[in-house]
């Protein structure tokens, strides 16, 4: 059994940022992930929103987090090069009552510490994205856009490169105390640390309840989403959001994505399935409906798939009353940080949200008489090699001259060259999965949906980490892709 | 920068035929830009037969049928640049491409568009469900199978009944795997009758026209689905929902035009066809650039591909030598019943070959080619299908002035 | 009788139909309509008697730049036939190189078809 000083409970985005939080510290840990990935839940699955902080009610963790996480982005994306951009965002609206509920947020905003927000006119809206719908608008100029699973993966990767190993395919089934330790069963192996942090997400309440803890009650507010076509993204500039609903909710949004494509989504209604990111057909209806309201451009020949997420929130049983973001340790529950409630703004929350569960841990540490030190190694910097797409035909040439996969290009929609299917192939992580590939390169996500490369990526992970055509998976481990050959030698 | 006579973007059934005609018409300055690692196409992996009856007038495979003009452009000695993948054309005739050797930037005087097309996939049309392993476009099963020695199933469903979804049914079955239905949302099926024939019906697997996927279940790999009738406005009908437990569902969708390098040009597309507006000349809206085969509409026979492409190397090569075509001036319309017509516009200098689908399915029908009040050509017609492209030739000398045409079938 | 048929000799489809008589000595087929060519006519008789097909599959290559060799049979056999000619040509596997035309199997099953290669496989 291996023993460590951490472990993490759950590799999405706010697992992730704990562990390359915590790598800045001498301290062994591990990520326990249940999937074949990191991100291949909620942290995946939602709009790649820098919020602003705005909604969110005053004093709260997640208004307190969300600026601070705002404010930081210029700097975190570029210390781990993921791409991102202020792009602001429009909160539109129709009547005189969408401008009263407009207005609420803007009072709260700007309590919140958010700067620059004012209302504008459709003129002015016109010379912002003629394409947005809404006859008035609040502006935001603070909010921005990113790839929420190249963010997840630059936490991991830098984690990863700092000292903290990730343990893949290990689902949490029981915890229990052994002395002065904590033996995780998973459905692979146990494995022992001082402490556990519970980032479990859409589980984080069982994973508290293991803990200790109280029973959480956390609701699930799923929402689905449309992905459109590049051809619509050059006509949408900024996210246009409606303005919020009399209980503060907003519902089916347009966001142009940092890589260029356009998300329309999401709408909510509650589910219990902790995992039903299946989509529904009434629910894709909707979205073209409301979707058209915020971008003229929603037309269904942009269509090139579909999605699902879910806002697991942390609720008054009682009530339903949506409660606050929870970073917890308590002296009953020893040697853990528990966080539950994690929804949106999770992604722009993540690494504030990780500073105050490490802090919480170093604070355990010292009151046991540990001093932890420095990781004097750490290295914010996470690098990464410019994609093809992005390079000038000057850059190009120079990286074809340098590596000759530069110049085979395996997936045309999005111009991913060999060289970086065997670079993501060759993860840190170690993932082997076809959309491990996918969320790491963007092959396979264009529109043709992987029609063109998916047979070349494919015999490329077979060759490239020798395994047979049967241990290929598309998402997850059990996710086969192959039934066998079609042919084989007796 | 080098710089070329003609540069053709694809190696495919279109592309081929349209070097070899223009070499032969003396326009020996070529390149051809193929992305895969041989010239032919999605020919490669077509290796059922009954291509070639109306090019070759004998029964080809589709490897058999590349391979008749990898041979020819071989023997011309046109260069056919493989593993090369364009990343840009510019309306003025500049071809980008990245290859592993660096990039490649070529001047050409007249550029050729050969594409072809890409599936419609899953998210396209909406389908719900979740996102298993095991759900993919024909095109994709047919890849693994015929090209990889990949085997991708063994309880098989199939929505759309394109031609290609057929031929997978029964190559599927003929290598072991459980073929249960095709379902086709339409009332009318999308493919051949010959493929219904011979795909379907010789292996038993029932073919359900106005019925979709209305839902997708498992978590790894595809456990079943769900299908419903469909009502005349394509929506599923209530209570009609019916279970099938598979564990590979292929779609057969239909086929888009690839023109993001021809917007990119700068070329206006027609929404109906999804491809470039040409002229007789098969030459879009930006001057020197011609588009051929699949990548200006798609077509029901690759014997058309070929047939186009070489159509337009005539006026290619006047291009080439003059700098210039005559102006084409005169459109035409899609009366009842048309669905699209290639070209969209003409000149009037020249006899030309207009192609066109019907929107539905008509019995004992008449086609007619009118300019006004003057009727250029009828032509009656047992039976006319969305499935089946219609080919005619209109001599230049039946034109009347410069009025606009119509095409209608009734 | 009548019995309606696609024709599937060629992409034009047509609809025949075929009038036929049918004792204990067996079918004999009177008039063929619908067909546009003389390959419609002859479809529907034997169609009636002893329906004919081909198949497209592919063989195992030992050595080779590709992992199959795509093949069809060079005439048609008969329809009942098909999945034991499947068995055959799923036993055998061929070196590279393979060329187009190329025989695989001759005269697969005494069937008097010989299955051939349809595409070029250099060796590896």
């Amino acid at each position: 059994m291996k023993h460590y000083d951490v472990a993490i409970i759950g590799g999405g985005v706010i697992g992730c940022a704990v562990a390359r939080e915590l790598s800045r510290w001498q301290l062994s840990a591990v990520v326990l992930e249940k999937e074949p990935d990191v991100a291949t839940g909620n942290s995946s699955r939602n709009t790649g929103m820098l919020h602003a902080g705005f909604t969110y009610k005053p004093g709260s963790l997640k208004a307190e987090c969300a600026v601070e996480g705002n404010q930081e982005f210029d700097r975190v994306a570029a210390e781990l090069h993921i791409p991102f951009r202020r792009t602001g965002k429009l909160v539109v609206g129709f009547t005189e009552h969408d401008r009263e509920n407009i207005l609420k947020f803007k009072a709260i905003g700007e309590k919140n510490g958010v700067k620059g927000l004012r209302m504008i006119d459709r003129e002015e809206m016109n010379r912002i994205d003629p394409n947005a719908g809404g006859e008035f608008a609040m502006y935001a100029p603070s909010s921005g856009i990113l790839d929420p699973m190249q963010y997840t993966i630059a936490l991991a990767e830098n984690a990863c490169r700092n000292g903290a190993q990730f343990l893949l395919e290990h689902r949490v089934t029981a915890i229990h105390r052994e002395g002065e330790s904590y033996v995780i069963e998973t459905d692979k192996e146990e494995v022992a640390a001082r402490w556990v942090i519970n980032c479990a997400g859409a589980y984080a309440a069982d994973i508290s309840a293991m803990l200790g803890y109280p029973r959480y009650y956390q609701r699930g507010f799923k929402g689905e989403y449309y992905v459109l076509d590049k051809k619509a993204g050059v006509q949408l500039s900024i996210p246009v959001y409606p303005a919020p609903n009399d209980k503060g909710g907003f519902m089916t949004h347009a966001t142009p994505t940092i890589d260029g494509n356009v998300l329309v989504g999401p709408d909510s209604y509650i589910t219990e399935g902790r995992e039903d990111y299946a989509n529904r057909r009434e629910q894709l209806a909707g979205l073209v409906r409301d979707g058209g309201k915020m971008f003229k451009q929603m037309r269904a020949e942009y269509f090139i798939r579909n999605f699902a997420g879910i806002r697991w929130k942390n609720c008054n049983p009682e009530t339903g009353e949506v409660l606050d973001f929870i970073v917890e340790s308590k002296r009953e529950c020893p040697n853990t940080v528990n966080l539950v409630g994690i929804e949106s703004p999770g992604i722009t929350c993540a690494l504030p949200l990780a500073r105050r569960a490490v802090k919480l841990l170093l604070e355990g540490e010292k009151a046991q008489g540990r001093e932890v030190k420095a990781n004097n190694r750490f290295d914010p910097v996470r690098p990464r090699a410019k994609r093809f797409y992005e390079m000038t035909i000057e850059e190009k040439t120079a990286a074809i001259e340098a590596n000759p996969d530069y110049g085979q290009i395996v997936c045309r929609c999005e111009n991913v060259t060999r060289a970086e299917i065997l670079e993501a192939i060759h993860n840190p992580l170690g993932v082997h999965t076809l959309t491990g590939v996918k969320n790491r390169t963007r092959a396979m996500m264009g529109r043709c949906q992987g029609g063109y490369c998916q047979t070349r990526i494919t015999e490329m992970i077979e060759q490239e980490l020798k395994v047979t055509p049967e241990e290929i998976c598309y998402q997850k481990a059990d996710g086969y892709v192959f039934t066998g050959k079609v042919r084989d030698c007796e | 920068m080098r710089n070329a006579d003609v540069v053709i973007v694809g190696g495919g059934p279109a592309g081929l035929a349209a070097a070899v005609r223009l070499y032969d018409l003396g326009i020996t300055d070529i390149v051809i830009l193929e992305r895969e690692h041989q010239p032919g196409g999605i020919l490669k992996q077509c290796i059922h037969d009954g291509f070639g009856l109306t090019r070759f007038k004998e029964t080809l495979s589709g490897p058999e049928y590349a391979k008749r003009f990898v041979d020819e452009a071989q023997k011309r000695g046109i260069p056919c640049i493989t593993d090369t993948t364009v990343i840009d054309v510019s309306a003025d005739k500049v071809v980008t491409a990245a290859h592993a050797d660096g990039m490649i930037v070529i001047q050409a005087k007249a550029v050729i568009l050969t594409m072809g097309c890409r599936e419609r996939t899953r998210g396209a049309i909406s389908i719900p469900g979740t996102r298993p392993a095991g759900v993919m476009t024909a095109g994709v099963a047919q890849a693994y199978i015929n090209l990889q020695n990949r085997m991708i199933g063994k309880e098989v469903v199939i929505l759309g009944s394109g031609d290609i979804g057929m031929i997978m049914a029964r190559r599927m079955t003929l290598e072991g795997a459980h073929v249960q239905a095709v379902f086709e949302v339409l009332p009318t099926p999308s493919g051949l009758p010959r493929n219904i024939e011979q795909c379907l019906n010789d292996y038993g697997i029932p073919l359900y026209l106005s019925h979709t996927v209305t839902d997708i279940r498992g978590e790894g790999r595809l456990t079943g689905i769900t299908v419903a009738a469909v009502d005349e406005r394509m929506q599923p009908i209530p209570g009609t929902e019916k279970d099938y437990d598979c564990d590979t569902l292929i779609l057969s969708v239909g086929l888009i035009p690839e023109n993001e390098l021809t917007i990119g040009a700068g070329a206006e597309l027609d929404p109906k066809t999804k491809g470039a507006f040409v002229d007789e000349f098969c030459q879009t809206t930006v001057p020197g650039i011609f588009a051929a085969g699949n990548v200006l509409h798609v077509h029901d026979l690759v014997d058309f591909v070929s047939m186009e492409a070489e159509s337009l190397a005539e006026g290619a090569a006047e291009y080439i030598k003059n700098g210039s075509l005559p102006k084409a001036g005169i459109a035409i319309a899609c009366g009842e019943n048309v669905g699209h017509t290639i070209p969209q516009r003409i000149s009037g200098e020249k006899s030309f070959h207009l192609s066109l689908r019907v929107r539905k399915v008509m019995k004992e029908c008449t086609l007619t080619v009118s300019q006004g009040e003057h009727v250029l050509l009828t032509r009656k017609m047992k039976k006319a299908l969305p499935a089946e492209m219609i080919n005619l030739n209109i001599d230049a000398k039946k034109l009347k002035g410069t009025d606009d045409l119509e095409v209608k079938v009734v | 009788m009548t019995r309606d048929f696609t024709c599937i000799v060629c992409p034009n489809g047509c609809d025949l139909t075929a009038e036929y008589e049918q004792d204990a000595k067996g079918i004999r087929v009177l008039r063929v309509t619908g067909n546009l060519c003389s390959k419609g006519d002859t479809y529907a008789r034997q169609e009636l008697t002893a329906p004919m097909r081909t198949i497209a599959t592919s063989v195992l290559v030992e050595g080779g730049t590709a992992p199959l060799v795509s093949v069809r049979l060079d005439r048609t056999i008969p329809k009942e036939r098909i999945f034991d000619v499947m068995a055959a040509i799923r036993r055998v596997s061929v070196k590279a190189p393979v060329v187009t035309g190329q025989v695989i199997i001759e005269n697969v099953l005494g069937l008097e078809s010989n299955v051939i290669a349809t595409k070029d496989i250099a060796a590896k």
